[in-house]
């Protein structure tokens, strides 16, 4: 087990490599002209045009902006926005914050989801089944503003439950935003928790284990939970990369200072270098949380071995 | 998920009651592979599907389902039975007015009667929800069935490929994929949410496919000399798509709700075209004074989630034998 | 996928900012203080440069900025001409071409050293050198010797110091224009002509997080990206009177739904934009602290007059018929917007409410002239906008007015991004109406009319992007911007404009207005017609 991390994780600096320099490509080939687009309906002149171009290498090709970006990253330099910013400051400054919005949502995940989802998988066509159902549908189809301003409506400004937006507050900050941004996700936890639980439910192995007369709480709790839970590992797993790689809506509604918010803009702006930079990180993210749901598939299910 | 089990390869068969059908359709192909007789795996197939079709039909939540699905598809291909009001007969005047007499939706912003055009909204909703997830399922499934049953450097090579996809932001893959299509229609926005969203499908194929391709009846058909694509398709295959299919159901609504976050950076479709998704983007600049502009269609889109979680639910609990009661 | 779903709000505001200059923004969050006067919250957008004067042409940095700031002129609240209430004691010229400006005693930067002539002459001479890549840089394009600081493609300028600025002695400038221009101390309340002190010289690095100006406040903190700052009242300030209040924190705020939340429930202070669906509630809600005031703006639908379908003016003429404005302000702006029948915006002097005379809704007229034009109505006629800046609703209206006034069909552009959109505008790509706007930089006529219809300004050195050039009109101009008086110089302003109503390059839409509400912590709030909360002058806690 020990080396087949340690091999993954040195897979990893090839990868983000080639991750990095994908990423560089399709920026570079979005359409259009950052310069241009700076100065908005007014253009900047043109002699400025000229410099900033100069400045951010844009009139190069390719390969060489992506070699010009690897030698300065390699003396630590990330690059800056167009405004001159670096990089690394934004990356530093956001990160922690939507790390912690992540692990809230993710809290409330495993939380609420995986509870909702074995109450119901235990009782299938109860009430409360039909209930979970119910509250899937609508909130799937409920848009993440609108779930994000009523909830901020009415526990923040009616009821003054939590703060209405910002990062003042510490954690309590976070718990609203956390809530709504795991909303989504909640649905799709809750439902494969259910169905996954209620298929081992029925499965040999758990009629052997009542038919030794095994109290159903062990039942339950130590053989079929446990089987059940590799699909919504799998989930939560790629949902936590999701969750670190921001949420423009719910950042932006709750006026959160994340990750989301920043790629979405520089996005637009076609700012490479902080493109790059947070985009690479979260393609990091994604291999790491991969890793860790791979290494407890093997926790969850003794038949798979990793060499 | 299909755990540590005491079976030994031969109990199935000695098995009784639903274990023999349970595991007839999996570990009984051995027959057929040592006899070479296709015709008699086509002969369980349809005996398969017409136990479930049967099971189907006594089950009220699959009706539920079928019903509201069906009234949605006729909605998607006649909207005209629901509605005869022209949907772009608009009128400034009455601008965000909410339901009234001869108006049961109200009002859009631009004036034009919000019923006629939730209806009109089905067609494109319903085409690019079934599109995307199909898409999404389809490539989900060869790629994660792939990774998970070769293992090895295929798979570390299809998994950092989905990570990679992972992190690329929906909207920076958009734009350049859909400014190099020369269109921009259902099928090229069902493109793009497919590009992008295949990836969860993936991982959780992949990882039930690692699961169940332990299980004893696989590596008894293996043992048997059964050909690799026939053991994945055959016998891993229905056996790991549950989560899969679990989340598509769930999927269907987040795709047609996420069409309208592609209009809204500009690359979805352009209005005047007519979605639920296009709706429900417009109406949340207006919560506060005209909130049935987003009660309406997502209503709409709620009791499609609803009709495929429904029948999804019921299908999957019908082709699994495990589960019959 | 998760979902990433943008309020159109947001982004309608930062499609807005990216029109140029001037703006609004303001919010803040009050906290009574013993100190005589406390600290208010202003709400803004994320400012898209470091608050350096040259290079903020957007309105949330420039709200901190003019906060940080004075100017060598102010504005009249009222009418907008300039009031010396600045830095400049007088700005004088015998031929509207060579300018004399003197300086008031007792003005010094946050850091205690004296804003002297030398100050105005170094920051300007930085700011127009291309090596710096300032965004205000062609504020200077109109002094002598701005040519010799433009770099050459891959060169260097050929010197660092413009030879139409002279400084005189500590409190004299002489500045030496191109041509002559009546109207230019005007324009020296900009943004892009507020001085730096030699600090910033010394160190640029860094400058624009913690800026040193000459303003009402000082930055005692850094600006947080994507959080704000909050700013202590400048106990020197050279000007009249020093700042009511002791502090103003600017929070930055992605979604403006948000920051109205947080003025309802009391935690901001100063809101200078209402989300469209609180408008109609707000009043009721927020009664005298929830006001509206003009604000100087224009937005048109221009017209590709290099395309021959839109090549005649008749054509242009009757589809600005076809607009019924008022029902689009009505319904869709909800009264943020009022209906334009000039070019120029009603804010500035020599503003005339009816120059256009086919700025009102006449279908059978409009009809008339199309058909007079032999235009082909069974084409339909392309509407472009740019994506994700929250056009879609108005120009849709105007799509349906034209299909239900006109019978043609229409379809909606806006599916480009501003970076490949500008471009794409800039080479005469639109094939059909288009969404145009425009903010003024300073009161005056000609920066409503040159920077957008005259020849001098098209694409790519202007934003001139109907490609309209009549010769006729830029003397018009020449001739207003070498008056000897203001009267004579509008008299030719005003012949200019209508000029461009017989050609009608763009079809005047609508003006805006700035919508705002406060909490009751502060009062005296005021937004002036740039759309920046006056913050000198709002006072905390009741009085």
């Amino acid at each position: 087990m020990g080396r087949y991390v340690l091999r993954r994780l040195l897979l990893t600096v090839p990868v983000l490599l080639g991750a990095s320099l994908l990423i560089f490509a399709m920026v570079y080939a979005l359409p259009g002209d950052p310069i241009r687009a700076l100065g908005g309906d007014r253009p900047l002149s043109e002699a400025v045009q000229a410099q900033l171009r100069a400045e951010y290498n844009l009139d190069d090709p390719l390969l060489i902006q992506y070699l010009k970006y690897l030698a300065g990253l390699v003396q630590g330099d990330f690059g800056t926005d167009f405004s001159g910013r670096p990089v690394l400051d934004t990356i530093l400054d956001r990160l922690p914050v939507t790390v912690r919005l992540a692990l809230v949502a993710v809290g409330f995940e495993i939380l609420i989801g995986i509870l909702a989802g074995v109450l119901a998988g235990l009782r299938r066509g109860s009430f409360f089944d039909n209930l979970v159902l119910v509250s899937t549908t609508v909130v799937v189809s409920i848009p993440v503003f609108v779930l994000g301003f009523l909830a901020q409506y009415v526990f923040g400004v009616r009821l003054g439950w939590f703060p209405i937006a910002g990062i003042t507050q510490g954690w309590y900050s976070y718990v609203l935003p956390g809530l709504v941004l795991a909303a989504l996700s909640l649905a799709y936890v809750a439902r494969l928790t259910r169905t996954s639980l209620a298929e081992n439910l029925q499965s040999d192995y758990v009629r052997t284990a009542r038919a030794k007369g095994l109290s159903e709480t062990t039942v339950v709790g130590k053989h079929a939970l446990r089987n059940s839970l590799i699909p919504v590992v799998t989930f939560i797993g790629a949902d936590l990369g999701a969750l670190l790689g921001g949420a423009i809506v719910t950042e932006s509604v709750f006026n959160i200072p994340g990750l989301g918010r920043a790629v979405y803009d520089a996005v637009l702006r076609q700012e490479g270098a902080v493109v790059v930079g947070i985009v690479t990180l979260f393609v990091f993210f994604y291999i790491f949380f991969n890793l860790v749901v791979d290494v407890l598939y093997a926790a969850l299910d003794p038949r798979i071995r990793y060499e | 998920m299909n755990e540590p089990r005491t079976e030994t390869l031969d109990e199935p068969t000695r098995g009784e009651g639903e274990h023999r059908e349970s595991f007839s359709d999996r570990v009984d192909d051995r027959a057929e592979e040592l006899a070479s007789a296709a015709a008699a795996g086509d002969i369980e197939q349809a005996g398969l599907w017409r136990d479930a079709w049967r099971q189907l039909r006594r089950n009220p939540f699959f009706i539920v389902g079928a019903v509201l699905f069906l009234v949605f598809a006729v909605m998607a291909v006649a909207p005209q039975v629901f509605t005869s009001v022209d949907p772009r007969d608009c009128s400034l005047a009455r601008s965000g007015d909410g339901p009234q007499p001869g108006a049961p939706f109200g009002y859009d912003i631009q004036g034009c009667d919000y019923y006629a055009n939730v209806v009109h909204g089905a067609r494109i909703s319903l085409a690019i929800g079934f599109l995307a997830v199909l898409g999404t399922l389809v490539i989900g499934v060869v790629v994660g069935a792939l990774a998970g049953y070769y293992g090895g450097w295929i798979d570390s090579l299809l998994a950092r490929v989905t990570d990679i996809f992972y992190g690329l932001p929906l909207i920076l893959g958009a734009i350049i994929l859909l400014s190099v299509l020369p269109e921009r229609g259902v099928l090229e926005v069902s493109l793009a949410l497919i590009a992008f969203g295949w990836m969860t499908a993936m991982r959780l194929v992949r990882s039930n496919v690692i699961g169940v391709k332990q299980a004893d009846y696989v590596q008894a058909a293996r043992a048997l000399g059964a050909r690799t694509g026939r053991i994945i398709t055959k016998h891993i295959l229905p056996n790991a798509m549950a989560p899969v299919l679990v989340y598509s159901t769930i999927a269907v609504g987040t795709i047609i709700a996420s069409e309208a976050t592609l209009t809204f950076l500009g690359v979805g479709l352009q209005l005047p075209e007519i979605s639920w998704g296009l709706q429900i983007n417009a109406a949340q600049n207006r919560l506060r004074d005209a909130p049935h502009l987003i009660l309406f269609p997502s209503f709409f889109l709620s009791l499609t989630v609803l009709a495929f979680i429904l029948m999804g639910d019921a299908l999957r609990d019908a082709l699994d034998p495990k589960l019959r009661r | 996928m998760r979902t990433k779903r943008i309020a159109g709000t947001a982004a309608v505001l930062s499609g807005a900012l990216l029109l140029t200059a001037c703006g609004g923004g303001g919010g803040g969050g009050a906290e009574a203080g013993a100190d005589g006067g406390g600290t208010f919250s202003v709400y803004i957008g994320e400012p898209e440069n470091p608050l350096i004067p040259g290079n903020t042409s957007e309105t949330e940095g420039g709200q901190v900025v003019d906060a940080l700031w004075t100017g060598l002129v102010e504005y009249d609240r009222e009418t907008n001409e300039a009031v010396y209430t600045g830095v400049a004691e007088s700005v004088e010229s015998e031929d509207q071409k060579t300018w004399t400006i003197t300086l008031k005693d007792g003005w010094t930067f946050h850091d205690g050293t004296p804003v002297t002539a030398q100050s105005y002459a170094d920051t300007w001479n930085y700011v127009a050198n291309s090596e710096n890549a300032q965004g205000n840089s062609y504020f200077f394009a109109n002094v002598e010797g701005y040519e010799d600081l433009q770099a050459e493609e891959g060169g260097s300028p050929a010197g660092t110091e413009m030879s139409g600025l002279e400084v005189v002695d500590d409190r004299t400038l002489r500045v030496t224009l191109t041509d002559p221009y009546a109207q230019y101390p005007t324009t020296l309340g900009y943004t892009a002509f507020f001085p730096m002190p030699q600090a910033f010289f010394d160190n640029p690095e860094g400058f624009g997080e913690q800026p040193i100006g000459n303003g009402p406040f000082k930055a005692d903190e850094a600006f947080q990206e994507g959080q704000g700052v909050t700013l202590t009242r400048y106990e020197e300030f050279g000007g009249d009177e020093p700042a009511k209040a002791a502090g103003v924190e600017f929070r930055v705020y992605t979604e403006i739904n948000t920051a109205y939340n947080d003025l309802q429930a009391g935690s901001l202070d100063v809101v200078d934009q209402i989300p469209p669906d609180a408008i109609a509630s707000a009043e009721d809600q927020f009664g005298e602290r929830f006001k509206t005031t003009p604000r100087g703006d224009i937005t048109s639908l221009g017209f590709p007059t290099y395309d021959e379908r839109f090549a005649d003016p008749q054509v242009r003429r009757a589809i600005s018929m076809a607009i019924d404005r008022q029902a689009i302000t009505d319904a869709i702006f909800q009264g943020a917007r009022t209906p334009a029948a000039s070019f120029v915006s009603p804010v500035i002097d020599g503003h005339r409410e009816d120059a256009c005379d086919v700025c009102e809704l006449n279908v059978e007229e409009a009809n008339r002239l199309l058909d007079e034009a032999g235009f082909d109505k069974s084409e339909p006629v392309d509407l472009w906008f740019n994506a994700g800046a929250g056009h879609e609703e108005w120009m849709q209206a105007v799509g349906n007015q034209l299909r239900e006034n006109l019978g043609v069909e229409y379809q909606l552009r806006g599916d480009l991004q501003f970076a490949e959109y500008l471009p794409k505008q800039d080479d005469k790509g639109m094939t059909g109406p288009f969404r145009s706007g425009w903010i003024m930089d300073y009161p005056v006529m000609e920066n409503m009319l040159g920077p957008t219809y005259s020849t001098a300004a098209l694409p790519p050195a202007g934003s001139n992007v109907t490609f309209y050039s009549n010769e006729e009109f830029d003397a018009k101009l020449q001739e207003g911007n070498g008056a000897e008086s203001i009267d004579a110089a509008i008299q030719a302003y005003q012949e200019a404009e209508d000029l461009l109503v017989a050609d009608m390059p763009a079809a005047p839409l609508f003006f805006g207005l700035v919508q705002y509400a406060h909490s009751e912590n502060v009062s005296d709030v005021y937004v002036n017609s740039f759309g920046r909360v006056e913050v000198e002058d709002v006072v905390v806690g009741s009085e």
